[in-house]
């Protein structure tokens, strides 16, 4: 099950598109999920994702127009619970233990945060975390070196395998991370 | 026998009435039997080499060439069938001559077959077989034969015996050029058989033009129909003229081209022009095009009014384009100023024939810029002659404004799309001087198209735009998208359209990209004035990609700020700039996108610290304050508003004590006075963490750790809670709060006691089995266990340095 994950696109008020090197690899057909972490912002990104699959789940981000969107979402893929939030709430903000409040709350395999512009995976009690940051590599105030990434994450029963992509230079560079359910 | 005397004609047919086309093929079926007769007769007497018998039987079957009932499709049928048998003939008379038997005088003798179509065809089939067999012969008899087919008259007879001739001699013309030619008195050179051909082909041509005028005038688009079917025998000729290998572009120049323009302009017939003007441009190499386009296209003026001169124009220059371009190709050559040719040219036409329809003017013109982008891509200012002469024709025609969707408006359309498209990039187009005054002809709506398409492509190649004048001459350009037209229609748009085509502008600020930043600066400030003339409707799409460039523009200040002195200076002027900005958008009634805004601009501050940057940061992040308290009214936004604010604050380190209090304060009060009693709750959660990880300059940009405060915090939330009197949401925000509270005691706040733990979780224990069981109570439930469950882990196995749970009850 192919899982694609990204988010913080701020489009158009920080930036005018995904790298071209992006679009060129998100095809429609091959993804099953796609689960954004917000700040798109408008519908046209939205449309945009339903074009690659039709299963698309969004939160609401600091800037999105639409005010519609959930502040959590839950969803489930094959074994694993997964939690989706922006990640703005959480303070301080991108804190591993403040969105550990989350996953205790919301009871979940994997918690998908961004907000922070910044890709981030790891294990924390066991859990995994995952920040896609942001697929555009938009303007972050607080952060001054922005890779443009997205995550796409592969789930076969008890195991999810993280591709990470990230555009360095002129380069497409991906990174693989495994995490067992245990 | 059949004859075609025209009084049997009159006599009424005793058969039913047949309709025309069978009548046609019932004649033909007559005819081709008499061929079939006739032609077994001849072949016969030519075995038996009874040869004056066979020609004989030939001037009978040929006699069937003479109807005047055949249409010409089943004139064509019989033609091919009679001349097919003919070449039994040919051959017999070529074997005899090659074996030496000369037929004395029988150039003569078939002279004095009875009636003139069957003497004309014997006489072309004998002329080439001696033709064949004797060189010496050819020039006197070529020139013969052409004269003498003036005998025939009637258009069709005429065209297809004249067809005859061109086909029986198209292996035998003489090919030499009359330097090397020898014997070219009785051979012949090559000029020679252009003569022949020329004359050939004008005789054919004004048959051809005859045919327009025969008959009933109700009959005229079936004459035209039967024309057009006839076309190819007369564009035959100037085939064999492309065939003659000698004709080089000197004598093309000279002698051939002179002759086919000459009989094409003088018959002054709109089908044979249109017809033979591009038979020439298709049958002539591109070479000898090239070389003679002035008397080429002067012709074209020249032709008659109906013709469609744009199509012909059109043709060639097309042609030349992909001349022009082709790969290993020789290119066109420096000394023809092919776009100049044309320009003129084309004027001259255009100007020739006053009632050309606007559409058509334009649809040259278009040709032309292509032509000019194909050949000259470097030549801006070509293209930007195409423009500047569609505005003087379109002032000339009085053209003040092209209604949309009028063929006018289509044809420019694709002018303007043309240099776009082509050049890919939009800084070139601005090159063009008259690009602007061309789009000014087209209404609204073509210049909101045009608007969108020129916007589109800039943001498909990325086109950077580097200054401000440029800036400024693009959103002149895309007005219609920029703020209202006066000739905007007064109905309103479709709002979807309207925000994509926002968006469209949106995107485009962040392609606003100076190579310095004094000149990003002015850029900025060019396009707030564009867009603070669009009204409130675009500002929320327009104005905050503007407000975050500025922010990008400070931070680029910041990272030169070594080699700029003033660049403090700069910063306060672009955070002034912001926050005007944004007070436009708070008109609007944009007021929660300004809070966030604000927010942005007051952490940017922060990380900045340019000069007097802690006075902005304040006024920025009190500024988010005044909207919330003011603008904020729906209680969910307002949860979501003063979370935002809170950990926006909890990030900015650039605050002393003096101004951090204030805000902390603030923050809290502002929690605590949310109207749900959760919201409540959780916002107080929220705050206590300013008191926590919150940075001042008085803590030297180190956690502030003001554990009191924290834990007077989560105690309110505690209080809060209990007020709540729904028992289930009561129980959820004491999980909560739990988790808060575990959080800062593995923090290291030591006003969290193991107590207050337990407390809590007995508490929450004692709860939870009241709780109706439902959906709701198994989610409190699973995060109860999950905090539990953290908790087992960090007591199992400490941290390092964490903190011991020693004293816990689970």
């Amino acid at each position: 099950m192919l899982v694609l994950v990204l988010g913080d696109l701020h489009i158009p008020h920080r930036c005018q598109g995904l790298p071209a090197k992006f679009k060129k690899l998100l095809v429609p057909g091959r993804i099953h999920h796609i689960l954004c972490t917000g700040n798109l912002c408008t519908k046209e990104s939205y449309d945009y994702l339903k074009t690659l699959a039709s299963d698309v789940h969004v939160v609401r981000g600091d800037f999105d127009e639409n005010i519609n969107y959930p502040e959590q979402k839950v969803v489930t893929v094959g074994q694993f619970r997964i939690g989706l939030c922006h990640g703005h709430q959480v303070v301080p903000w991108g804190d591993p233990d403040s969105l550990a409040l989350i996953q205790h709350q919301l009871d979940v395999d994997i918690l998908i945060s961004g907000h922070t512009h910044k890709f981030e995976a790891y294990e924390h009690d066991n859990k995994f975390y995952i920040n896609p940051g942001s697929a555009t590599g938009a303007y972050n105030p607080l952060e001054s070196n922005i890779i443009p990434s997205f995550v796409l994450m592969d789930i076969q029963s008890s195991t999810v395998v993280t591709y990470v992509y990230q555009l360095i230079g002129e380069d497409v560079k991906v990174e693989r991370i495994e995490y067992k359910k245990s | 026998m059949i004859t075609n005397n025209l009084s049997l004609i009159s006599v009424k047919p005793q058969t039913p009435q047949l309709s025309p086309q069978e009548e046609q093929d019932k004649l033909l079926d007559e005819a081709l039997g008499v061929v079939k007769v006739q032609a077994f007769q001849m072949k016969r007497c030519l075995d038996k080499s009874k040869l004056m018998e066979a020609l004989k039987h030939a001037s009978n079957m040929l006699g069937e060439l003479r109807t005047s009932l055949l249409s010409p499709k089943s004139y064509y049928e019989l033609y091919m069938a009679v001349t097919d048998e003919l070449r039994h003939l040919e051959l017999y008379l070529l074997d005899e001559f090659q074996k030496g038997h000369k037929v004395a005088d029988l150039y003569e003798l078939v002279q004095y077959a009875g009636n003139i179509i069957p003497r004309l065809y014997l006489l072309t089939t004998v002329g080439l077989v001696y033709m064949r067999t004797n060189e010496h012969s050819k020039r006197d008899i070529l020139k013969d034969i052409v004269e003498m087919c003036r005998g025939v008259q009637h258009p069709l007879r005429g065209l297809f015996l004249r067809n005859y001739l061109l086909q029986c001699t198209r292996n035998i013309l003489p090919d030499a050029d009359e330097e090397n030619a020898e014997h070219a008195e009785t051979v012949g050179t090559v000029k020679d058989s252009v003569d022949f051909i020329l004359i050939n082909f004008a005789e054919m041509n004004k048959l051809w033009v005859r045919m327009q005028h025969q008959g009933h005038s109700k009959e005229k688009e079936r004459r035209e129909q039967e024309r057009q079917e006839l076309r190819l025998l007369v564009g035959t000729n100037l085939v064999r003229l492309s065939q003659l290998e000698s004709i080089d572009v000197e004598k093309y120049k000279k002698i051939v081209l002179p002759g086919i323009l000459e009989q094409v302009v003088s018959c002054r017939d709109a089908i044979a022009q249109e017809y033979l003007m591009e038979c020439i441009i298709q049958v002539f190499p591109d070479e000898f095009h090239l070389q003679t386009l002035n008397s080429f296209l002067k012709a074209c003026a020249e032709l008659h009014q109906n013709v469609n001169v744009k199509n012909i124009i059109i043709a060639l220059i097309d042609r030349l384009a992909v001349f022009a371009t082709k790969e290993d190709g020789t290119g066109i050559p420096q000394d023809i100023k092919l776009f100049d040719i044309f320009s003129e040219q084309v004027a001259q036409i255009i100007q020739s024939r006053q009632d050309m329809p606007a559409e058509d003017t334009v649809s040259l013109q278009v040709s032309l810029i292509n032509l000019a982008l194909k050949c000259y891509p470097e030549r801006f200012d070509y293209v930007d002659k195409v423009l500047q002469t569609s505005v003087d024709i379109f002032q000339n025609l009085g053209i003040k404004r092209v209604e949309y969707n009028t063929p006018v408006a289509k044809e420019l359309l694709r002018l303007l799309k043309i240099p776009v498209q082509i050049y890919n990039n939009l800084l070139t187009v601005l090159k063009l001087e008259h690009f602007g005054s061309m789009l000014d002809f087209c209404d609204y709506h073509s210049r909101k198209t045009m608007s969108i398409f020129v916007l589109n492509n800039a943001l498909e190649n990325d086109t950077l735009i580097p200054t401000s004048e440029e800036v400024d001459q693009i959103l002149t350009l895309v007005a219609p998208l920029i703020q209202d037209q006066p000739d905007q229609p007064t109905e309103k748009d479709d709002p979807e359209d309207f925000a994509e085509e926002q968006g469209l502008v949106g995107r485009f600020v962040t392609l606003m990209s100076a190579d310095t930043p004094d000149q990003q600066y002015l850029i900025l400030n060019t396009a707030r004035k564009h867009f603070g003339n669009g009204g409130n409707q675009r500002i929320k799409y327009t104005l905050p990609p503007l407000v975050f460039q500025a922010y990008k523009l400070a931070f680029q200040y910041k990272s030169l700020s070594e080699e700029d002195e003033k660049w403090d200076r700069k910063c306060q002027k672009i955070f002034q700039f912001c926050h005007q900005t944004i007070s436009a958008l708070i008109k609007a009634e944009m007021a929660e996108l300004s809070l966030r805004l604000f927010l942005q601009g007051g952490l940017a501050a922060g990380q900045i610290q340019f000069e007097n940057h802690e006075t902005v940061a304040y006024e920025f992040v009190s500024q988010a304050f005044s909207l919330y308290e003011e603008e904020v009214s729906d209680s969910k936004a307002q949860l979501a508003a003063i979370t935002l604010i809170t950990a926006t604050v909890e990030q900015m380190t650039c605050f002393g004590e003096e101004n951090h209090e204030p805000l902390r304060t603030q923050c809290a009060l502002a929690a605590s006075k949310l109207l749900k009693k959760p919201d409540q709750c959780r916002g107080v959660a929220i705050c206590s963490h300013l008191f926590w990880s919150g940075k001042t300059r008085a803590t030297s940009e180190e956690e502030m750790h003001d554990g009191k405060r924290v834990a007077e915090c989560l105690k309110k939330g505690l209080r809060i809670a209990n007020q709540c009197m729904n028992s289930s949401v009561q129980v959820q925000l004491f999980v909560e709060l739990l988790n808060h509270y575990i959080y800062f005691y593995e923090k290291g706040n030591d006003q969290i006691t193991v107590q207050v733990l337990n407390q809590l979780i007995s508490k929450i224990k004692q709860e939870l089995p009241g709780l109706e069981a439902n959906e709701e109570t198994d989610q409190i439930n699973k995060h109860f266990l999950n905090t539990i469950e953290h908790l087992k882990n960090r007591m199992d196995a400490p941290e390092g340095d964490g903190v011991s749970y020693g004293g816990l009850v689970l």
